[in-house]
């Protein structure tokens, strides 16, 4: 019987003694699954750690405004009870004592999410084309736009145009610049930049804000420059009340056409890589004598032919003029805009083909060209029915003179009547019709859809 | 031939800007004129026109105007910079319509 009451006794202390020395080998060794007792206490103190970090900052960043509220009613009352001798406004001592205060938190948000800046923009389109004497066709674009603030004052900008084209896709650097603040008044910029008398590629170009489905024929057609590769330097400055704007450039310059008969005499700006070792000279100066309205004045100046050939001193100048009007309008309850630019391109007398062994020469010719587009816009953004407010109704009349040496494209003058409705301020869906007149050729009037979004 | 008639395609849209200008005026000219005879300036002014109207006078001259909350602060840093250098605006102009933009959130 003493026996037997020994047995639970016993059976007790084993099972105890088990469990005990279970416990203590969890307690140093880590199992694959679970966290240790020694590991969660470890952490815990991590984390109340981190707690209390964060606690502090919290405080800090509460106490700070009250401390610079403060601080400025302080400075406020001393000035105003001992005057203020040297007649500095109080508000003006208000902001710098807002501005001391407020440093401090506001470098330490900017360590924590860096300093460098990038935004990803852009803008997308689709488009629909039905052109007399050609197939109807669909098309599309994506064009992002990267933008890095590396520092307040220096700058990076890129944009690449990817696009369908046959069974594959075409991707292209459009432009990349570094560009460096120099002061208020003077940007200067290294890379491949957007000519600055362009103002139609270097402002409307992008189909968000181009309010036509297609684009001007005389800006992209060898009678301005649309994109260089080099350096510029530009800026704007006010004159009394008006303001004015510069950009000059060097970079390489086109390329002289002298291999055919057709485009003989022309300026090729898509080459951007130079064949000479004269480089180009250009810019633009703008004039804003009242806001809203732009007018300017822009050239390029350069030596297009090919190094070590008879073309090799020919000069090419392009000039041209540009007009940019934006006003609301009470009367015509709506905003107008107006946007013209035409150019003319000069090259030197040249004789192509001097011996006649590409087969169309001796060929001489001063080549000359112009080219150009007037648009004009309304949309109602005064009248209270919102439908009528978001569309906008466009009329755009192109021209481009015949290739200069009467073998190539002939003369071409269309007129564009558009009517877009504007989905959001950077969407929009445009449909157009364009009477297209070449001459001496059956007409190319085209029925354009487009939908275009910038982001 | 086709120059002289360029010429004269030039001339005409620019008297017609000129003529038109004063048919079109709306208040927006004399709120100008209001502000730049203002004796008190706001910190985030350049010329006597306030961030706002340097946004809206410098944006809409090539497109349509995004709201300030379309973008966060530093996005907004990003976006004038760079419509800095392709609108060659001032960096008083620049910092004006970033402060606006900024605080009209």
């Amino acid at each position: 019987m003493k026996i037997n009451r020994c047995y639970p006794i016993a059976i007790i202390q084993a099972a105890l003694l088990t469990i005990a020395s279970v416990v203590n080998g969890a307690e140093d060794t880590t199992t694959g699954e679970y966290v240790t007792r020694k590991e969660y206490d470890e952490l815990k103190a991590q984390l109340l750690a981190m707690k209390k970090e964060l606690d502090a900052i919290k405080k800090e960043k509460t106490v700070a405004p009250k401390r610079e509220s403060s601080e400025s009613r302080a400075v406020a009352s001393t000035a105003s009870t001992q005057g203020n001798p040297e007649g500095q406004n109080v508000s003006d001592l208000n902001k710098d004592v807002t501005s001391a205060v407020t440093k401090p938190v506001s470098e330490s948000a900017g360590s924590l999410l860096g300093t460098t800046k990038f935004l990803l923009t852009g803008w997308a389109e689709g488009m629909f084309e039905a052109r007399n004497g050609q197939v109807s066709t669909f098309s599309a674009s994506f064009n992002p736009i990267f933008l890095w603030e590396l520092t307040p004052k220096l700058f990076f900008d890129s944009r690449l145009e990817i696009e369908p084209s046959g069974g594959g896709t075409n991707v292209n650097l459009v432009n990349a610049q570094l560009s460096y603040l120099l002061n208020d008044y003077m940007v200067l910029g290294v890379g491949e930049f957007f000519s600055p008398s362009n103002v139609f590629v270097e402002r409307f170009e992008p189909q968000w804000i181009n309010k036509l489905p297609d684009r001007p024929i005389g800006v992209y057609h060898g009678v301005l420059p649309n994109i260089s590769v080099g350096a510029q330097v530009r800026g704007g400055f006010p004159i009394g009340p008006t303001r004015a704007n510069y950009a000059f450039y060097v970079s390489n310059g086109p390329v002289l056409n002298t291999f055919d008969a057709r485009t003989a005499g022309t300026l090729d700006f898509n080459s951007y890589t130079d064949n000479n070792d004269n480089k180009a000279v250009g810019g633009r100066v703008g004039f804003l004598p009242i806001p809203g309205v732009e007018v300017g004045y822009g050239f390029e100046t350069s030596k297009p032919g090919f190094q070590g050939t008879t073309f090799h001193d020919v000069q090419a100048l392009v000039q041209s003029v540009d007009l940019e009007v934006t006003r609301d309008s009470d009367l015509l309850k709506g905003r107008i805009n107006l946007f013209a630019q035409y150019a003319w391109s000069h090259v030197d007398h040249a004789v192509y083909d001097p011996d006649g062994s590409l087969g169309f020469g001796p060929l001489p010719l001063t080549a000359k060209r112009d080219g150009g587009y007037a648009e004009l816009a309304y949309r109602p953004t005064k009248i209270d029915i919102d439908f009528l407010r978001n569309l906008e109704l466009i009329y755009r009349w192109d021209h481009l003179s015949r290739d200069p040496s009467g073998l190539g494209d002939p003369e071409e003058t269309r007129s564009t009547l558009g009517l877009d409705f504007w989905l959001s301020p950077s969407t929009v869906v445009k449909a157009a019709y364009e009477w297209d007149q070449v001459n001496g050729q059956p007409n190319k009037n085209a029925v354009l859809l487009q939908a275009a979004m910038g982001f | 031939m086709t120059r002289n008639r360029s010429y004269v395609a030039v001339l005409i849209l620019l008297l017609c800007a000129s003529a038109g200008w004063d048919l079109l005026a709306g208040p927006k000219a004399d709120q100008t004129t209001t502000n730049q005879s203002a004796s008190t300036v706001s910190s985030d002014s350049y010329m006597g026109l306030s961030g706002e109207e340097l946004w809206s006078n410098n944006c809409l001259r090539c497109h349509n105007i995004r709201p300030p909350t379309m973008y966060g602060d530093a996005q907004w840093d990003v976006i004038v910079h760079h419509m800095r250098l392709r609108a060659n605006i001032t960096g008083q102009e620049q910092r004006a319509i970033v402060e606006f933009l900024k605080s009209a959130k």
